[in-house]
């Protein structure tokens, strides 16, 4: 699906490591969070205050969960999860549903595997029967946004008061429970696709999917997995949302597909893989939290938020493709 | 012998005319059909309204076919004119705008199908096709909400208004209503659409505190979900300030803040009601009663005063 | 067995849209008295003429390989554009005006695709972004009434017994589309870009041009649905577009048109919108509730997809012979690869 141009012209050498096009593609993420930081504590006192910063990052660290898993969709060439908003639906009313059933931490466990298993559907399909995975998680979305409403026939699932909920909709040493979930997910996960074999097979099979299958990577479990992590990631987030409000409606996670997948390519990660990092989408989850929070303090009207991000996000890609074009790397 | 015939004739005829006019009055709408075009199938407010809805259908023993905008004007506009083309009986309709209705509501008074409105007015000229309106009126809750400001901050102070999903007729009337009738002395800070969401409500609810802090005063919250969403950040804030906290809707957490001096007063919607109400009332204009213009379903405000005396709805 | 398994998979895939148009009927003819008449057809062609539009302008996009994930925004921006000018330029150039926003629309995705080489997902996911709070912005967040509601009323009205003048409008713009695709140069061209687009570099192809070409045309076809649903609701919403996007995708795939690019055809996709707005007006004269739409809509796109896959690539015959016809003039032509 990429436009790929041929050669107009000789290729330039590899770049070294430290030309300006690579050194820039690093940089820009922190210094779009510094930028966007400047301008905050220009517009605002309030901005720079640890009360502040630490809403920014508590405002999307859930969504940034699914992100996180969008990222390894997008390495391993598995473009995007569309049915995010379902499992993310999934995995909240599940657990605060079966809460006064079997308690509520087993009951969270149980909408992260239900979750898991929405996205399971998606893998199979995508991985194994390698259909398109727009259409796969599009038609799945669908398939399971409609079974979550059926479930709960229109009406609001109160979370049961629990010690559980409590803590995970409390703080811990200052910071949001959800924070701490955050990053030490983006931890696990970073170093699972920089030191696994599981992640180098992601990159494989982004960057060649049949040079991968000649030299015996799994390459139909690889896809499948990112798809299972999605789901599971957005069950998570679900179960954090729904914690935190102490309510859950199906529509919780609506909108969020398109937060994973901006956040991602923000952060520099290409859609159709070979390439990316969790570090990166990290940075671009913060991004987004900071557009969204300026939006605010500025007082611009709220739709504004879509304008900025959409801006943001075609400045991000155009000079990532017009830096690759010149550094000689296509795509 | 004329005559006595003529009066035997007459006589028969006139018994005959009883006898079948006599179960056809009694019958009235039953075995009719109504094309009801609600909001939503699956949400917190329509779904009541929809079973109350089916409950006054099924016992006027009318056919209720019903069929979802999911809260899309454009969408309801076509089904109208599906509904329209089916030549039912009778019409329920939930307008989500002013004026997309219009076109099939014209095509429904050529082909003599009563309309009845639920829930939301429509625009000017589209109520004047329309036969009767059973619902709470939107801008009328947002008049209710700025006097209850007015009230409780003696006619000065700032607030901050959390509004629902941008584009949406609730949010736009709700809005409406309120900035029409504040008082002079109360400024508006800002205004932020939260999507009658309460995780989106606890963020931008965040970021109003950070920016105003003790300026705020007041809250108008479009709807009970969202006040509930800038409870729980200003209790995350830790700030010291009590401001007044308004809301729309009348569920359970609203009557818990309320009773808990968190909140000020939040607005009763039933919507239950309100669906059962609308289809009698269309049932009524069907079997050929004339019905008022306006069924209001009474907007009740809740306050700690008054709340022993009401439940929530939902 | 699996060999019949295979055969009648194959049959399903190739002839879907039959498929799927005689279960409909057949269920609606024995759940309701009034679903096999002519009335209920000229219902469903005229509520399928705006998201068919939609539907039409992305099946080159598709054929060519690339998305177009702005038209929900795009057309929302038009329908806006078409009502709130009315009262300063007249109600009929106040609609070329909305036609006009959808082609900008569209020359702005193919700058951004073609110029930038931004890939079209990301591209048309920006866009589709900024078009909509663009849409909310100009707009205030509230829709607009038309000063002259009478002039867009008549294109719903009966047209010919099972037409409306929007429905015709639709139908045409498909078999123009149509004629295009199949029978110029052009259009056989752009099959060649979507299935291989070095190979058409090679051949000379003018594969740049086409590509903006593609973008522009799917802006003004979005432009149109949104016009034409604005002059029919005599309303300007700028929330118009954008419930669409997913299901005139899912109108273009249950046609046949493949995400990958080489096949398709615009009577394909003409087929796939009547096919679902039947369904749907089936599923609405059975009261059935969205979410269970929701549920077997998409598992018939599953169903759908799953069997194309598995059948193994045997339908669509004749777009398979253009393709192999204009790789074939790729080679004669002395092509490199």
């Amino acid at each position: 699906m990429t436009l790929r141009a041929s050669p107009t012209g000789p290729k330039p050498a590899p770049s070294a490591a430290w030309s300006a096009g690579s050194v820039l593609s690093v940089l820009s993420i922190p210094l779009a969070i510094v930028a966007l930081m400047v301008l905050g504590s220009i517009v605002s006192p309030s901005f720079l205050t640890v009360r502040n910063l630490v809403n920014v990052l508590n405002a999307y660290s859930a969504v940034g969960l699914a992100a996180l898993g969008s990222t390894f969709v997008a390495i391993c060439g598995g473009l995007a999860d569309l049915s995010i908003p379902a499992t993310v639906a999934l995995g909240a009313l599940v657990a605060l549903g079966a809460g006064s059933l079997v308690g509520p931490v087993p009951a969270a466990f149980l909408g992260i595997l239900v979750a898991a298993l929405g996205g399971l559907v998606n893998g199979v399909l995508i991985g194994y029967v390698r259909i398109n995975p727009i259409i796969v998680t599009l038609a799945s979305g669908f398939l399971l946004l409609g079974l979550a409403q059926l479930l709960v026939g229109g009406g609001i699932v109160y979370a049961e008061p629990s010690a559980f909920g409590t803590f995970v909709a409390g703080n811990l040493f200052g910071l949001p429970v959800s924070v701490w979930i955050f990053f030490i997910v983006a931890l696990i996960l970073h170093i699972t696709l920089t030191r696994t074999p599981f992640g180098r097979w992601n990159f494989a099979v982004g960057g060649n999917y049949e040079a991968s299958a000649a030299s015996a990577v799994p390459v139909r479990f690889t896809r499948a997995s990112a798809f299972v992590l999605t789901g599971l990631l957005s069950g998570m987030c679900g179960i954090l949302i729904a914690l935190s409000i102490g309510q859950a409606r199906p529509i919780i996670g609506a909108g969020y597909e398109f937060v994973a997948i901006t956040a991602v390519v923000i952060g520099g990660t290409s859609l159709f893989g070979g390439r990316g990092s969790i570090l990166r989408t990290v940075g671009g989850v913060i991004i987004l939290a900071l557009i969204n929070n300026l939006i605010v303090l500025i007082g611009w009207p709220t739709p504004a938020t879509g304008l900025a991000t959409g801006s943001i996000l075609l400045v991000v890609v155009a000079i990532d493709a017009y830096l690759r074009r010149r550094t000689g790397v296509l795509g | 012998m004329t005559i006595r015939r003529n009066i035997l004739l007459g006589a028969a005829l006139s018994a005959l005319t009883f006898a079948v006019a006599g179960p056809v009055a009694a019958a009235g709408v039953e075995g009719k059909s109504i094309c009801y075009i609600t909001a939503a199938n699956s949400h917190f407010y329509v779904t009541p309204a929809n079973e109350g809805a089916q409950a006054a259908a099924d016992a006027a023993g009318v056919k209720l076919t019903i069929v979802s905008e999911e809260f899309s004007p454009q969408t309801g506009a076509d089904q109208l004119n599906s509904c329209v083309s089916r030549k039912v009986d009778g019409i329920l309709l939930w307008p989500l705008d002013a004026n997309s209705y219009l076109p099939g509501l014209l095509k429904a008074q050529q082909a003599g199908i009563p309309v009845v409105a639920i829930d939301t007015k429509a625009g000017e000229e589209s109520m004047k096709l329309i036969a009767s309106f059973v619902g709470a009126d939107k801008y009328g809750q947002g008049q209710i909400s700025a006097k209850q400001m007015n009230e409780a901050l003696d006619g000065k102070g700032k607030v901050v208004i959390i509004a629902g999903q941008a584009g949406n007729n609730t949010t736009i009337m709700r809005t409406d209503g309120f900035l029409a009738d504040k008082a002079e002395g109360i400024e508006v800070l800002a205004t932020v659409n939260a999507d009658f969401d309460q995780q989106k409500a606890l963020v931008a609810s965040r970021d109003l505190i950070t920016k105003f802090g003790d300026q705020i005063d007041g809250v108008y919250a479009e709807d009970d979900a969202m006040a509930a969403g800038f409870l729980q950040a200003l209790k995350e804030s830790g700030l010291a300030i009590k401001p007044v906290i308004l809301g729309i809707g009348g569920t359970k957490t609203a009557f818990d803040a309320i009773n808990a001096g968190e909140m000020t007063s939040t607005i009763l919607q039933p919507p239950y009601d309100n669906g059962r109400l609308a289809v009698e009332t269309l049932a009524k204009v069907m079997g050929g009663e004339t019905v008022a213009a306006d069924v209001p379903l009474e907007n009740t405000v809740v306050t700690k005063e008054n709340i022993g005396g009401f439940k929530p709805v939902m | 067995m699996s060999a019949n398994l295979r055969t009648i998979g194959n049959l399903v895939v190739r002839y879907r849209l039959l498929v799927m148009l005689a279960g409909v009927l057949i269920f609606g003819g024995f759940t309701q008295d009034d679903f096999l008449t002519l009335t209920t057809f000229q219902s469903v062609l005229d509520r399928a003429a705006v998201v068919g539009f939609l539907a039409l302008g992305l099946t080159p996009i598709l054929i060519a390989g690339q998305i177009d994930l702005s038209i929900g925004s795009v057309m929302s921006l038009a329908a806006y554009a078409t009502i709130a000018l009315q009262p300063s330029l007249g109600s009929l150039p106040a609609a070329f005006v909305g036609l006009g926003v959808g082609a900008l629309a569209g020359a702005i995705n193919a700058v951004i695709v073609v110029a930038l080489k931004v890939t079209s997902l990301v591209a048309t996911l920006a866009t589709l972004l900024i078009g909509a709070s663009l849409a909310l912005l100009i707009s205030d967040g509230q829709p607009v009434s038309s000063a002259d509601p009478m002039f867009g009323l008549s294109l719903t009205n009966e047209l010919l017994t099972v037409l409306s003048p929007r429905s015709a409008l639709f139908i045409a713009a498909a078999l123009i589309m149509f004629v295009w695709l199949r029978a110029t140069p052009s259009g056989r061209n752009l099959y060649a870009v979507g299935s291989s687009m070095p190979a058409a570099i090679s051949a000379g192809i003018n594969v740049n041009g086409y590509m903006a070409g593609i973008f522009v045309l799917s802006g003004l076809c979005a432009g149109a649905a949104g016009v034409l649903q604005a002059l029919s609701a005599a309303t300007g919403s700028p929330l118009a577009g954008s419930a669409l996007l997913i299901p005139a995708i899912t109108a273009v795939v249950i046609g046949g048109t493949r995400l990958e690019g080489g096949r398709g055809s615009s009577l394909a996709t003409l087929g796939g919108v009547i096919a679902l707005g039947a369904l749907t007006t089936l599923s609405e004269y059975n009261g059935i509730p969205s979410y269970t739409q929701a549920v077997y809509t998409g598992l018939i796109l599953i169903l759908l997809i799953t069997l194309d896959r598995i059948s193994g690539d045997n339908g669509g015959r004749k777009t398979r012979t253009l393709r192999r016809a204009a790789v074939k003039q790729v080679q004669q032509h002395g092509g490199t690869s």
